[in-house]
């Protein structure tokens, strides 16, 4: 036996694969790569908060607080895209959220078998369309439509000094606080519908067959059974649902009419920080005009961040999205 | 009427709202794709016409956007979305495969990976305006110009999370056993992987390709202030260069009946583009192993 | 069951004459992480022989079979001590070359595992990684191996299907020919037949058979007829050890250990 001496196996030996060298080398150039995704977001947000930094050096807290926006004056004050952001995105959410559970219900319980897959793809294809055709037809088709139909009934039912009037002043044209909020429910409904159906699915069938054995109708399978076993990973597709709303840029754009300042009523004028920031952004002259663009960013950065960071955490625990 | 046929009634009621609902939702979801659909092909098909409505016009496919009033398609901007979206591709397809490879085979469940992982997955989510204000920042504005290699930059940092995510999702789906049936004849990692697990999974990772395209071919916000626009037919992609997605916005926002024609058949083009590849990219992952 | 007599030893692991012995195995330990699953294993593998490794589910025969070939290293965590030796060589240490060791021991799996590449490339791919060979030299290896595996009837006239389209048994063959065409010394195959009908069953075994007079074989199974049938030695192992090894004819009929005699004749396991 020769087990003192080095072993011949040892890694020149003469039947050595290019192996362990290589091997190295390879690892090394993914690590390489998924350091640079990692990077690239540390970039992003080093980057928004340099170039937003003027901004809030010379606003202060102010930034954050004022609904001020006035180019001419060089006066700016983020509050007013802010509060559109959240209110179409919350909005939104509130149309779509019943909506995409209907359908994904829909598609898991009550679909006939043949029509099961192409409902389903057509939803799914939906959540493909590129945002550009949502803003589209929001202004060209929607808008008209829904002024004609929605806005001015409402309107003329308004009797003056209620609450009621104050909420539905407006132009009526159609764009707006409320159509940007319903275009962008029709844009996060698919995407949810398709998120919460696959939650769904993963609903042990044991589960639910024991439920409807003992006789529960389906809203109560529904809703005692199917929705419990889900729920934190229903409430992480809520909030990437949300993450879009909130992120959102050209649907928006296209109808929210484009106005600065805080929105009065549902019908007013508005604009999202992804709006202001997509109108002005390449017009923008002056380095405080740039550096506020910026600083909205890391605004909506920082808050769309936070939501997926709450979705990420909750999906993680429920199934792997 | 006694208390359990109350109960029964109000039972059978409550099924009745709620299933209805659902068949409503589903029915409104429905519409809206519908309804979406029939604009953008009764509107956007009539600049594939000729103006007087008789037989096709391949004018967009071979004339550059107008002047307001006269002729004109949109060559230049389908060439330049094409220039970039490939651009883009080349670059996050390699950082994607890449990175998700290291996610699937050699991080795993280390501390670093799951920092990447979850970070790929906020770069995956977030805005993509964002996506361009951080390429304006660190392209445009030290260069001091709009270049259609600052929207390939943005539009590869879209895709390069998207493919990253669906590499690393069927990497993970590969048997250990066809990993280790390949070591066990003395095959280093790095072999392994490129002639066997990626190979065995290709399908997927084509799938998770095509719907990071269909995703960028689309995007317009980065590209706002990244590539810009530009009028005429270039092939420098140094300078401000042409793309779909803009042009669209602008001409759709024009006064001109002409521009507006040119915008619906760009984004009928898009919205085509776009379905076909996600069609595609769902056919490819359904097909069943060759057998 | 604890019919543990003073006459019967709680195990018995008989000594091969060196000359013979391919692998020694000496006072191997195994850990995935803390928890222990191989104890103080003591025992030696014949050349041109096939040994057999028998016991129930989770006692260890795997967990044995892939510390030969060193498999085990791909997983952070999971470690062995103690010392392997081939042909007098210790293979755990440090410095082994894995990659090569492994050309040196082939190993076929559980379930099929053929590459998504044709039948062709599926034999060629190791044989590819650490000889170069000229065409012709290359197609003769690997009709070779696939005549070895008793496959070759049935694929010579579809080599540049893919591997994928062959039916379990086939494919099962199509890993053994794969796996003798780089010529290792050692043949590893850890259950090979689980997946398999009765048919293809009996056509692997009979290749393995074949493949004695070359090799050395060990073969883990949790099929006690097929243990009978083929090897020469067989071990038994329970709760990561190795209770009792011996002729496999003496094994099977006459029992040292209490244990072995249980599970053989169906008491437990």
């Amino acid at each position: 036996m020769t087990s003192a001496t080095p072993a011949p196996l040892a890694a020149d030996a003469p039947r050595s694969a290019r192996g362990t060298g290589l091997d190295r080398a390879f690892e090394a150039i993914c690590f390489g790569a998924a350091t640079f995704l990692l990077v690239a977001l540390g970039g992003l947000i080093v980057s928004l908060a340099v170039g937003g930094w003027p901004a809030f050096a010379h606003f202060g807290l102010g930034f954050l607080t004022s609904a001020e926006w006035d180019p001419v004056q060089e006066i700016y004050g983020a509050a007013g895209a802010v509060a559109g952001t959240l209110i179409t995105a919350s909005l939104a959410l509130l149309f779509a959220l019943p909506l995409a559970l209907g359908v994904a219900i829909f598609l898991v319980e009550l679909c006939p078998a043949p029509l099961r897959r192409p409902i389903g793809t057509a939803v799914e294809l939906l959540a493909g369309i590129p945002s550009i055709v949502y803003g589209m037809w929001g202004l060209f088709v929607f808008a008209p439509w829904f002024a004609k139909h929605i806005q001015v009934p409402l309107m003329m039912s308004a009797k003056p000094g209620t609450i009621w009037e104050a909420i539905t002043t407006g132009v009526p044209n159609g764009s707006g606080i409320l159509s940007a909020s319903l275009i962008l429910a029709i844009m996060i409904l698919p995407f949810m519908a398709a998120t919460l159906r696959e939650l769904f699915l993963t609903i042990p069938p044991q589960v639910r067959e024991s439920a409807y054995g003992l006789g529960s109708t389906t809203f109560e399978v529904i809703r005692k059974v199917s929705l419990p076993y889900v729920r934190t990973g229903a409430i992480g597709a809520v909030m990437l649902g949300l993450g879009r709303a909130l992120g959102e840029t050209m649907a928006v754009t296209f109808i929210i009419g484009n106005a600065h300042g805080f929105p009065n009523s549902l019908f007013a004028s508005g604009s999202t920080i992804a709006s202001t920031i997509a109108n002005e952004f390449a017009e923008a002259t002056g380095v405080l005009h740039t550096s506020s663009l910026i600083a909205l960013g890391l605004v909506l950065f920082i808050i769309t961040f936070t939501v997926l960071a709450l979705a990420r955490v909750l999906i993680g625990r429920q199934a792997n999205l | 009427m006694s208390a359990f046929a109350k109960q029964r009634l109000s039972r059978r009621i409550g099924e009745g709202v709620f299933l209805t609902f659902c068949w409503l939702a589903t029915g409104v979801a429905l519409l809206a794709l519908t309804a979406i659909m029939w604009s953008l092909i009764s509107q956007g098909v009539g600049g594939f016409l000729k103006p007087d409505g008789g037989g096709l016009d391949l004018a967009i496919f071979t004339k550059s956007t107008p002047a307001p009033g006269s002729e004109g398609g949109l060559l230049n901007a389908i060439l330049g979305s094409l220039m970039m979206c490939a651009l883009a591709m080349l670059g996050a397809v390699v950082v994607g495969v890449l990175a998700g490879t290291w996610l699937s085979e050699f991080a795993r469940d280390s501390r670093y990976g799951k920092v990447v992982r979850f970070l790929n997955d906020v770069l995956l989510s977030a805005p993509s305006i964002l996506v361009g204000l951080f390429v304006y920042e660190i392209l445009v504005a030290p260069l001091k110009g709009f270049s259609g290699l600052a929207g390939s930059v943005a539009l590869g940092l879209i895709a390069a999370p998207v493919i990253t995510r669906t590499t690393e999702d069927v990497l993970r789906l590969q048997p250990t056993a066809l990993r280790e049936a390949s070591v066990a004849l003395g095959a280093p990692v790095w072999r392994t992987i490129l002639a066997v697990i990626w190979k065995s999974a290709q399908g997927g990772m084509l799938t998770g390709a095509l719907l990071a395209f269909a995703r960028i071919s689309g995007e317009t916000a980065p590209l706002l202030f990244t590539a810009l626009n530009n009028q005429f037919l270039s092939l420098d992609m140094t300078k401000p260069t042409a793309n779909l997605p803009v042009v669209i916005f602008n001409y759709a926002l024009s006064a001109y009946d002409d521009w507006r024609r040119l915008a619906w058949a760009g984004a009928l083009l898009i919205a085509a583009t776009v379905l076909t590849v996600t069609i595609v990219a769902r056919l490819i992952a359904r097909e069943p192993r060759r057998s | 069951m604890n019919a543990q007599t003073d006459t019967q030893p709680e195990t018995a692991v008989l000594d091969l004459p060196p000359e013979t012995v391919k692998l020694a195995i000496r006072d191997l330990n195994f850990f995935y992480g803390a928890k222990q699953s191989l104890f103080d294993v003591n025992v030696s593998f014949a050349a041109n022989a096939v040994t057999a490794l028998i016991g129930p589910s989770g006692c260890g025969k795997s967990t044995l079979l892939r510390t030969l070939n060193r498999m085990y290293s791909l997983y952070p965590g999971q470690r062995a001590t103690g010392e392997v030796l081939l042909d007098g060589e210790d293979i755990l240490g440090p410095r082994v070359n894995v990659a090569a060791l492994r050309a040196r021991i082939g190993m076929v799996f559980q379930k099929p595992t053929p590459f998504p590449m044709s039948i062709f490339d599926n034999v060629a791919y190791g044989v590819r990684l650490y000889e170069k060979m000229s065409k012709p030299d290359l197609a003769n290896r690997v009709e070779e191996s696939l005549r070895r595996a008793a496959l070759w009837d049935e694929v010579k006239d579809k080599l540049k299907e893919s591997g994928l389209g062959l039916s379990g048994g086939q494919q099962q063959r199509l890993c053994v020919a794969r796996g003798i065409a780089v010529k290792p010394e050692i043949l590893l195959l850890d259950e090979p037949a689980s997946a398999l009908d009765p048919i293809s069953t009996a056509r692997l075994e009979e290749t393995i058979a074949a493949l004695k007079s070359e090799y050395t074989v060990v073969i883990v199974t949790h099929n006690m007829g097929q243990a009978a049938r083929l090897s020469d030695h067989t071990g038994f192992m329970y709760l990561g050890k190795l209770v009792e090894f011996g002729e496999t004819e003496q094994l099977f009929t006459n029992p040292v250990t209490t244990r072995a005699r249980d599970y053989i004749t169906g008491r437990f396991g």
